[in-house]
């Protein structure tokens, strides 16, 4: 309250003074563009053009909903209980582009039965998130790590007082989306990363047969590299977030090696970063990336090659490598950018050979309000008709258990099979460990990448990992 | 010094520079006071930074952000990083731009000449990544070089180098954006202090049989020393707080982390060690804010 | 005049020039590497270097269809009268050269399919021969040799002006008339302003960037005044107080600011953004200011004064006009700052977004279609360079001289 009326004082000081500093220079200066004092009108009405307030969805008229004061007609399967016609719910993701489109296309419905109004904000920088959640919090964030779940625990709704049902969601994601008991983060989209792209016509030209054990990965790739092949594209350059990828790649190893129990106490700091399992699946990552036999490039390719590009290696005209170990999301850039390649055929995935668990990422969902139309909205991406449209929209893979057989896209389907059938399941290690470790992670990948000293890398990980999780 | 012939009422000045420093205040100064107590807590603020020191390790107690701004080996880099940027880069800038000013000055295509000069300031920092990008990319596989300083190279019979991975090679590779970035704006700023050296002074000394270097340093120099200074002072500061090119280029990787990225990357995280290294930051000030105020002095006794 | 006078002058000037000319081509070739860029698809920037964009392509080789398949298909690739080889859906069918190997190694009529001479049995050998076969059909099925041309493409810029998401590109999916971007656009030239195009982003950056460039130099013009001409307690450490304020970095002020803001309901108002922007522009507005002003020479001001002149006027009729050259640089950097600025327009005005904000809307969030960003980026440039030229003019000599004299 005090610091409140401090900021008004300060605010009313400042306006009046510019007002009356700038009034002579107005004379003095006639030429000036705006006068002072048609500023604060200028603000109130700004609309300089017609830009709605919300993400622009144009196909839909929120503002103007049919029938605004009875409660809207609710359509079967969506509950709009309490939601009056043009409520407000403002929620903030990191999908932008086209990806933007779909989680509109996943609203529509709801926007439409409901007569609500969906204030939408895309933002990737943690910043920006921060800001607004210290100052003026969205009612509903997406975000593709539970990290907020740290940061802004004592502000997030119990998603369970907000219509989400435990039942629907594997114990593994209530965990991961509890903390003190509060159950505040939903995963609504899924991708598996364990996965290994491929295109069969190219291992089927050379007579190459998809490997199912960790032995066999290895066999394959040394046969590879004696036809004169490269096996693997692993460029993993990302600006900022170099060694994602290659964190992922480790990560996978592990579960091969030492399987999800290990890599659970990697995360929850049981095991130290330094341990010996951990520095052997280093070793092999290492032996495989910072070779020009093995990947495109050598260490130079590995930690200066995009990783949109890796993945581009492989499938193009001219591919330069056999295999790249990439996330779901991998076959939906292939498509974008060779659509006249056929999936199954030019392009498919395989599951990392010896894998003893999944390595999977989501987004969550999480409720910064408790207001009517936040309820009805959370409600309805966990309703059975939310998990429908969910997994028909082609947007990943949907973890609600409702959305069971309702997959239509053939990649989906075979993603969604390889999910359920985990036998367990870890997620990604860089999207939830802390960030000074995480940061300390991604570093020991790229020493690693570039033959470096794996150990001592690992060391300064071990001891980041000790600092977050203390 | 000021005017003694000149009546002044004492709250004049006051109420000339009341708008300025009510606007600083609430925007600069009231958020940096939060700044300071911060940089005294915890990761989410809320504690004493004590509470942050392990056990067995060196702890500083309430300053232990400082310790680790002052001591972490990241942090070492990045001063050491920052340390080699301020003596490149803001000399290139600074020289780069009076050498072209001083040139442009003297030909018909000025404008053209100096817009293209200017024009990378035009382009905002995502653009200039995507610039540069095109200029250092490394095709390490069998494809052709998309990069323009690789094509070269690799054309000259040469292997293809890694420009931002490389680490005795990739702190330079970003001044030279740094030096293109920002040469436009010295050159601007001083541009506009030649074309206030009174021609006439100028004219006199030609026809006095002065050569054009004599000129130029007997004459132009030191009328334009102030602005040098400006551009310097100002240059210095900027190159402080680089971060934009770091950030879109490497993202600090491969050696290459500077001071502000360091800070960026801890604001959400850690916010007492990011608020830490921004009190640094602002302490790395103090002697180029010593140095303004001798020459203020100078100037006002000189006029 | 003597004759070689003129000659003479050009080749005293010739290392100049040079060096000029140098120093500007080293500037542009970046530059120039993005605008080649901009006009190019994004698979062709992926394989070749900006430079090789207008230079004509190769033409692939027939040696190796001659070899194995001109014997039955004939030279025009019409030689099987079941399979037109110069019929492009034909080749559609194989759009990688491992598809035509497999296909070529079923055997046809109980006979293998290619036998005089038979294909490698290597894989990667047969693979070699096949690239430069699939070239050679290529050039049968097109007819004719591509243009120079055909590389380039408007389409980068189409996609950003009307902010395009979808999965082709704008141009395209008007001419299908695609039912999900005729939901969206109307594909005619109303599009310009589709809210999240740049056409909008553009009117909500130059109102953001216009009154944030003029209240801090009108603001900053009066303190640099006060500091260079008046007398007062404490002028030199507020002096040097002002240079330190400029290394404060912004991102230390947002979360106080926003907080501020949101308390105030001030969050997502055009004010608060101009607030913010002259804040932060003052402290080396003010620096700069002061430093000219206070250049100028004494006796100016004093003759004025023994004319009856007070402060203010010496302020409006002296210390503004003949600081127009240091607020025609001012002015030009504190606009491009402002115009550039994506993390405070990104805070205080999400619902309103301006070019850079507009721009990463565009692009997914792995950057697969970056290539829009090259047509933006160029896009979101004009006007800065714009009122560079402008501003030029306000550089000009001899504006100093003149009131000395009178």
């Amino acid at each position: 309250m005090k610091t409140k009326i401090w900021h008004l004082t300060l605010v009313f000081v400042v306006a009046v003074l510019v007002l009356s500093a700038c009034t002579p220079a107005a004379t003095a200066t006639p030429t000036a563009a705006p006068k002072p004092t048609d500023a604060p009108k200028a603000t109130e009405a700004p609309k300089p053009v017609e830009v709605p307030t919300e993400a622009p969805k144009p196909t839909e008229v929120p503002a103007e909903a049919p029938k605004p004061t009875e409660a809207p007609a609710p359509a079967s399967d969506i509950d709009c209980t309490g939601v009056k016609a043009g409520d407000k719910v403002t929620v903030m993701y990191q999908w932008s582009g086209g990806e933007e489109e779909k989680i509109n296309a996943i609203f529509k419905p709801f926007v439409d039965a409901c007569g609500v109004q969906i204030v939408a904000e895309s933002s990737r920088d943690a910043a920006v998130l921060d800001t607004k959640a210290k100052s003026t919090p969205p009612d509903v964030l997406f975000w593709p790590t539970t990290a907020p779940l740290n940061l802004y625990a004592a502000q997030l709704k119990d998603l369970s007082t907000l219509g989400a049902s435990t039942e629907n969601f594997a114990d593994y994601w209530v965990s991961m989306g509890s903390k003190d008991g509060k159950w505040m983060a939903i995963p609504v989209k899924a991708d598996i990363k364990s996965i290994i792209w491929y295109s069969p016509a190219q291992f089927e030209a050379f007579g190459y047969t998809v490997p199912t054990t960790l032995e066999e990965l290895d066999a394959l790739v040394e046969k590879m590299a004696a036809d004169g092949n490269v096996p693997w594209s692993m460029g993993m350059e990302s600006a900022a977030a170099t060694g994602w990828t290659g964190s992922d790649f480790v990560q996978d190893l592990l579960l091969a090696q030492q399987g999800p129990e290990y890599v659970n106490g990697l995360i929850s700091g049981k095991v130290a970063y330094s341990d010996a399992g951990v520095l052997e699946a280093y070793k092999l990552y290492s032996k495989w990336a910072s070779d020009a036999k093995y990947t495109v490039g050598g260490a130079q390719g590995t930690v200066s090659t995009g990783f949109l590009d890796a993945i581009y290696k492989v499938f193009q005209e001219k591919p330069e490598a056999m295999m790249v170990k990439q996330s779901g999301f991998a076959g939906g850039e292939v498509t974008k950018k060779f659509p006249n390649l056929q999936y199954g055929v030019d392009f498919d995935f395989f599951a990392f050979p010896g894998i003893k668990g999944l390595q999977g990422g989501a987004d969550y969902m999480m409720a910064f309000s408790e207001s009517p139309a936040t309820k009805a909205l959370v409600t309805y991406i966990t309703s059975a008709k939310g998990a429908e449209v969910w997994a028909t929209s082609g947007f990943d893979l949907c973890p609600n258990k409702l959305s069971t057989g309702k997959y239509t896209d053939a990649q989906l389907i075979k993603k969604a099979e390889a999910l359920y059938n985990a036998a367990g399941f870890t997620p990604d290690l860089g999207d939830t460990i802390p960030a000074p470790f995480g940061e300390a992670e991604w570093k020991a990948v790229i020493v690693a990448a570039q033959a470096g000293d794996i150990q001592a890398a690992l060391d300064v990980a071990a001891k980041a990992q000790a600092e977050a999780l203390k | 010094m000021t005017l003694s012939i000149m009546k002044q009422g004492r709250w004049t000045p006051f109420l000339y520079l009341l708008p300025a420093l009510v606007i600083m205040f609430i925007f600069i100064i009231y958020p940096m006071a939060n700044t300071f107590v911060l940089s005294f807590m915890d990761k989410t603020g809320t504690q004493s930074a004590a509470v942050d020191c392990m056990p067995g390790e060196p702890c500083w107690g309430v300053l232990e952000n400082y310790r680790y701004a002052l001591t972490s080996s990241d942090m070492l880099t990045a001063l050491r990083n920052n340390a080699s940027w301020l003596l490149l880069m803001v000399p290139g800038t600074v020289l780069a731009g009076l050498f072209f000013a001083v040139l442009a000055d003297r030909v018909r295509y000025e404008a053209l000449a100096k817009s293209i000069i200017f024009m990378p300031m035009a382009i905002s920092f995502i653009g200039a990544g995507i610039i540069w990008r095109f200029v250092f990319a490394l095709e390490s596989g069998g494809g052709q070089q998309i990069g323009i300083l690789n094509a070269i190279i690799v054309g000259l019979g040469g292997q293809p180098v890694a420009w931002l991975s490389t680490p005795a090679i990739n702190n330079y590779a970003l001044m030279v954006v740094g030096v293109w970035l920002w040469s436009g704006f010295c050159m601007t700023i001083l541009s506009a202090a030649i074309k206030a050296v009174p021609t006439e002074i100028l004219e006199a000394a030609r026809v006095d049989g002065a050569n054009e270097w004599d000129v130029f340093i007997q004459i132009m120099l030191p009328m334009i020393m102030p602005t040098i200074v400006v551009v310097t002072t100002t240059m210095v500061i900027n190159v402080l707080k680089i971060f934009d090119i770091v950030y879109v280029m490497t993202g600090g990787n491969f050696g290459t982390e500077v001071i502000a990225n360091r800070m960026f990357n801890l604001i959400v995280t850690d916010t007492g060690r990011s608020m830490a290294i921004a009190i640094i930051l602002v302490l790395l000030t103090v002697p180029i804010m010593i140095f303004n105020m001798v020459r203020f002095r100078q100037q006002e006794a000189m006029r | 005049m003597k004759p070689f006078s003129s000659i003479n002058r050009v080749l005293s000037r010739l290392p100049e020039n040079l060096a000029i000319i140098f120093m500007c081509v080293v500037w542009i070739i970046p530059t120039l590497g993005l605008l080649v860029t901009s006009f190019r698809t994004s698979e062709a920037v992926r394989t070749s270097g900006w430079w090789t964009a207008l230079s004509p392509k190769q033409a692939a080789s027939s040696a190796e269809y001659t070899t194995y398949c001109a014997s039955c298909h004939g030279s025009d690739g019409k030689g099987v009268a079941s399979v037109d080889l110069s019929n492009p859906a034909v080749l559609d069918k194989y759009p990688r050269t491992n598809r035509l190997l497999a296909m070529l190694r079923q055997p046809v009529n109980g006979e293998a399919h290619v036998k005089n001479p038979p294909l490698p049995e290597k894989a990667a050998d047969a693979l070699a021969i096949m690239t430069p076969i699939q070239e050679h059909l290529q050039t049968l099925g097109s007819g004719s040799q591509e243009s120079v041309w055909s590389g380039l493409t408007l389409r980068n810029y189409a996609d950003a002006v009307v902010g395009y998401k979808g999965t082709q590109d704008y141009l395209t999916d008007c001419e299908q008339k695609n039912p999900s971007a005729l939901a969206k656009f109307k594909c005619d030239l109303t599009d310009v302003f589709n809210p999240e195009g740049m056409g909008s982003a553009l009117i909500n950056t130059l109102f953001v960037a216009i009154p944030s460039t003029f209240f801090p130099i009108l603001i900053a013009a009066f303190a640099a005044y006060a500091f260079s001409w008046m007398d007062f307690k404490g002028r030199q450490w507020l002096f040097a107080l002002l240079v330190g304020l400029q290394i404060i970095p912004l991102q230390m002020t947002l979360v106080p600011i926003a907080r501020m803001y949101a308390s105030l309901g001030m969050q997502g108002t055009f004010v608060g953004i101009w607030l913010f922007h002259t804040g932060f522009g003052l402290p080396y507005a003010i620096y700069l200011m002061r430093n000219f002003l206070g250049s100028l020479p004494r006796e100016i001001f004093e003759s004025a004064y023994l004319d009856g002149a007070n402060h203010f006027s010496a302020f409006t009729r002296l210390a503004l006009p003949l600081s127009i050259p240091a607020i025609g640089s001012l002015a030009i950097f504190q606009f491009l700052w402002i115009w550039n600025d994506f993390l405070i327009a990104k805070i205080f005005l999400s619902n309103n977004p301006v070019l850079t904000v507009q721009i990463t809307n565009l692009i997914d969030p792995r950057g697969g279609n970056w290539h829009i960003m090259t047509g933006a980026a160029f896009l979101s440039f004009i006007v800065p360079m714009t009122v560079f030229f402008l501003f030029q003019k306000s550089f000009v000599r001899g504006l100093l001289a003149g009131s000395v004299k009178g």
